[in-house]
């Protein structure tokens, strides 16, 4: 089975490596240990310490504080349970307009606003741009993701989920 | 050792009962042809695994095979075509690279003739040829002919090889193979419903006739017909000199365990790749035809689909996908069969989970589908059009592959997150050729759009479609000798991937003059108009496909050209006047939605854009070396470098530089109007509300909404619930009158 060293993991999931090297790895058979150098890659990097469970994007994290599992962002700001959606928590700038439509998409780019807006879901711990969704006025919001922790952990990892030390 | 025969009961003798006892296995025992173990891999792993090779090996080389007789550029240039060998109850056990999309439709074909008593009648016997493009057989659309033929070992059927390639013209109500302007069946071409087209190893002459006379282009058509049919028969050959050397018993176990094999390495794929939940995501498609020249009256619309999508991961790995709350079908050419709603699944997962190993029918057993009853996937009516499936099916396949890419973030293969395909707006034509006469074709250039981008790296430039994950657009000068127009230009579109810290791929755009013709009728299809029908991923954008078509009317080239003026090579990069407005003589027309206007001739142009993919990542965060790599080369304007990525790069006649403070000072602005612009998202719902509880949308809105709370309780339900409306809220019917 394939194996990686820890940092050759963090230079790929950082998109450092050379591609040579990371087509070798995606043409190959994938390395079963991946999971928890990637756990340990991230956790090492944020300036908390409550146990990554899992990642849901590029900077949100879903963890365990004290009895709870929350959506929690690398800058620390937490979003609530991870059973609800974590947007509900974040700031919104929505694009629902022509002139604020162009700044991103200009002239014939753009979509109609009266048929699209554009939500730009923002962080409000680190100001970063979360999501985007595209979506018609009106539609609801999307839940992009409600794990299943337990079967995750305890049928496919074969171990139980971690504790807050 | 010798194999243990599959045994099957007695009164098991025909097709059809060993079909129906394959799917008796399937249910009772959750495996395939009730396969307990792999006995024979088991036994000799090498004799097995070599018998699987030699049949892809036999597959890969007839399709070569094909390609090098085949007429047709759809064919020989940019590959429109798959060989696939099946079980005799229609189950797929190797294929051919190339447009992987069919080998599952292909099985839905031969399992109907199976289940439609062509044992029977019109008999299935050594020799026979049958053919289908009958997207409600299975199929995807109806330029994607299928031809099948039989395997006899002595007198047993011991399976089927099939061969399919996309043709470029079908002889529908406007020129090409994606007939833009179909609405219903009857305008969609040339069906040829899984019939018996040939016996003794040849093409009938009857059927070779109705091609040559309902067909604009009967050439492209009939010989890849042939093409297909010296495929089939090759691999067949192969097939039973393999027999011979392996023995019957063996082959029939084998080709079964090797199925089997694929179903299981899919479920264990799926809890090796991804994470087990619910996942969503929702993309839109935007249809402007209300109002346009021959769109049929009870079509005369525009339509607004949303396609919102829910993944579940069962703790098995057993993955489905749930279509509850898109839209119903309509008078248009986009519906979906399910057979096409399988291709679409089947190929998506050949490219992220059935990639290496086995790859087969196995993988689409260990997965599902809802397609509610009604809507595009799955019409109640077998007479709706289904010639340009494609413009919805991609950007739900795309929403797929992005639902599938949060799992594999989840589980740190980054590597594998993958935006997704979009949409690659087709353009065929018709009308007098440069060589007199009629033609027809689709210009195939399309197979070669810009992909989603990676969580790794940036999107493939104008080098991906869905459909064909080897995807080419075929040399400029192939295509100029099979149409009345020559290429002023073909670029890479700026600023057409979306943005991100790993930026979409590219699409690209072609300018034509068109020559020697006094008729050119283009019509074009599968681009989304004022929605964007892709999304991107983590703080990525969607890419920019709203496509419009630029014509002009006596462009007045010959003449700027003689006077040594400047000439227009594409759209250009300016997003408000382009340079077909500003460097040719004649009025520019701008059209949005499918192009379905005046005809062309001698002396005027016409641009076609095709789609990039979407971004992955908060922009700002991508690195400023790699947006001054881009404006360099075209892929981004400085103006969006600048406005979207926070970098300021200054170029000068051979270099592109960044300017750091400047960059360091925008990217601080960019954040700060972030902050100043945004609100709760608690409060922006409170905001909002009254306007969703007064309905105050645009119609095409409203009568979406409408429509996916009738066909779905459940939409209606979170739609309230989110809004919180109360529990008697609707939207209204619009009048037609
Ligand atoms: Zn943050």
């Amino acid at each position: 089975m394939a194996s990686y060293d820890k940092t050759e993991i963090a230079d790929l999931i950082d998109g450092s490596m050379p591609w040579p090297s990371t087509r070798a790895i995606m043409s190959a058979h994938k390395d079963d240990d991946r999971f928890d150098k990637y756990l340990s890659i991230l956790q090492e990097r944020v300036p908390w310490h409550h146990p990554i469970l899992l990642p849901i994007g590029e900077h949100l994290y879903i963890v365990q504080s004290g009895e709870n599992r929350i959506v929690k962002c690398d800058c620390g700001h937490e979003f609530g349970s991870y059973q609800d959606n974590w947007k509900n928590q974040a700031l919104i700038r929505v694009r629902g307009d022509r002139e604020s439509i162009a700044e991103i998409y200009p002239g014939r780019y753009t979509c109609d606003p009266e048929w699209m807006e554009l939500r730009e879901f923002i962080c409000p711990g680190c100001v970063t741009l979360l999501e985007v969704e595209a979506a018609p006025p009106g539609f609801p919001i999307v839940f992009d993701f409600l794990p299943d922790l337990e079967g995750f952990y305890e049928d496919w990892l074969g171990k139980s989920l971690p504790q807050e030390a | 050792m010798t194999a243990t025969p599959i045994t099957e009961p007695q009164s098991v003798t025909t097709l059809h009962e060993r079909l129906l006892e394959s799917e008796r296995l399937l249910k009772e025992t959750d495996s395939y042809a009730g396969l307990e173990n792999l006995e024979l891999r088991a036994a000799d792993p090498l004799k097995y695994e070599s018998m699987h090779t030699k049949l892809r090996s036999m597959v890969v080389s007839a399709r070569e095979m094909a390609r090098r007789i085949s007429a047709s550029p759809g064919v020989r240039e940019v590959g429109e075509s798959v060989v696939a060998i099946y079980t005799p109850e229609g189950d797929a056990i190797a294929l051919s690279t190339g447009i992987m999309v069919h080998v599952h439709t292909a099985s839905r074909f031969i399992k109907w003739m199976i289940q439609n008593g062509y044992e029977e009648s019109p008999g299935i016997r050594p020799g026979d040829i049958f053919a289908n493009n009958d997207a409600f057989i299975g199929t995807v659309q109806a330029p994607d002919v299928i031809i099948t033929i039989p395997i006899f070992h002595e007198d047993e059927l011991i399976g089927w090889v099939a061969a399919v390639a996309h043709e470029l013209e079908v002889g529908g109500i406007t020129p090409g193979g994606d007939v833009a302007l179909s609405q219903e069946r009857y305008t969609e071409g040339l069906m040829v419903c899984a019939e018996k087209v040939g016996y003794d190893d040849e093409l009938r002459r009857d059927y070779l006739i109705r091609l040559e006379r309902n067909l604009r282009m009967p050439i492209y058509w009939v010989l890849d017909d042939k093409a297909k049919v010296a495929a089939c028969l090759e691999v067949r050959k192969q097939v039973r000199e393999l027999i011979d050397e392996v023995g019957l018993d063996y082959y029939k176990r084998a080709t079964k365990e090797f199925i089997e094999e694929g179903r299981r390495a899919q479920l264990a794929r799926v809890r090796q790749l991804t994470v087990p939940g619910r996942y969503r995501g929702h993309t839109f498609f935007g249809h402007v035809t209300e109002g346009k020249q021959g769109v049929l009256p009870q079509g005369n619309r525009n339509w607004l689909y949303a396609i919102p999508m829910e993944m579940e991961v069962t703790r098995q790995g057993k993955l489905s996908l749930d279509f509850d709350g898109t839209n119903s079908w309509g008078y248009h050419s986009m519906n979906c069969t399910p057979a096409g709603m399988d291709g679409g699944m089947f190929v998506t997962l050949t490219q992220h989970m059935n990639f290496d190993g086995k790859v087969n029918d196995g993988a689409w057993l260990a997965t599902d589908m809802n397609l509610p009853l009604g809507t595009w996937t799955n019409p109640d009516k077998e007479t709706v059009a289904t010639a340009t499936s494609w413009a919805l099916l991609l950007p739900a396949f795309g929403c797929f592959q992005r639902m599938l890419s949060r799992g594999f973030l989840g589980r740190g293969y980054k590597e594998e997150v993958f935006v997704g395909q979009v949409n690659s707006p087709m353009m065929e034509m018709g009308g007098e050729s440069q060589y007199g006469g009629d033609f027809g074709i689709a210009l195939f250039e399309c197979a070669a759009a810009g992909s989603g981008a990676l969580g790794i790296k940036d999107g493939l430039d104008t080098a991906y479609v869905g459909w064909n994950p080897e995807s080419d657009m075929g040399n400029m000068e192939i295509w100029e000798q099979d149409m009345p127009m020559v290429y002023l230009g073909r670029t890479i579109s700026p600023n057409s991937g979306g943005f991100g810290r790993y930026r979409g791929g590219s699409g690209f755009e072609s300018l034509w003059a068109v020559t020697n013709t006094e008729l050119l009728i283009p019509a074009t299809s599968e681009h989304s108009s004022r929605v964007f029908d892709n999304a991107g991923m983590c703080g990525g954008y969607p890419a920019p496909t709203v496509q419009l078509h630029h014509s002009v009317k006596d462009a007045g080239i010959e003449q700027r050209a003689a006077e040594r003026k400047p000439l227009p090579h594409s759209i250009g990069d300016n997003p408000y006047e382009s340079d077909i407005e500003r460097l040719t003589d004649g009025q520019t027309k701008i059209d949005e939605g499918p192009y379905l206007a005046e005809p062309l001739q001698s002396g005027d142009l016409f641009a076609h854009s095709y789609n990039g993919g979407g971004g992955y990542g908060d922009p700002l965060e991508r690195d400023a070396g790699s947006i001054a790599r881009d404006v360099a080369n075209g892929y981004v304007t400085a103006d969006a470098a600048e406005n979207v990525y926070g970098v300021v790069v200054e170029s000068n006649d051979n270099t592109s530089t960044v300017n750091a403070e400047a960059t360091q000072s925008r990217r601080r602005n960019i954040h700060d109007e972030r902050l100043a612009n945004a609100l709760p998202v608690s409060e922006w719902i409170e905001q909002t509300r009254s306007r969703v509880a007064d309905g105050d949308f645009a119609p095409e809105v409203r009568e979406m909404y409408r429509d996916s709370m009738e066909l779905s309780p459940r939409f209606a339900g979170e739609f309230r619930n989110f809004w919180s409306l109360p529990s008697d809220y609707e939207i209204a019917k619009r009048s037609r009158r």
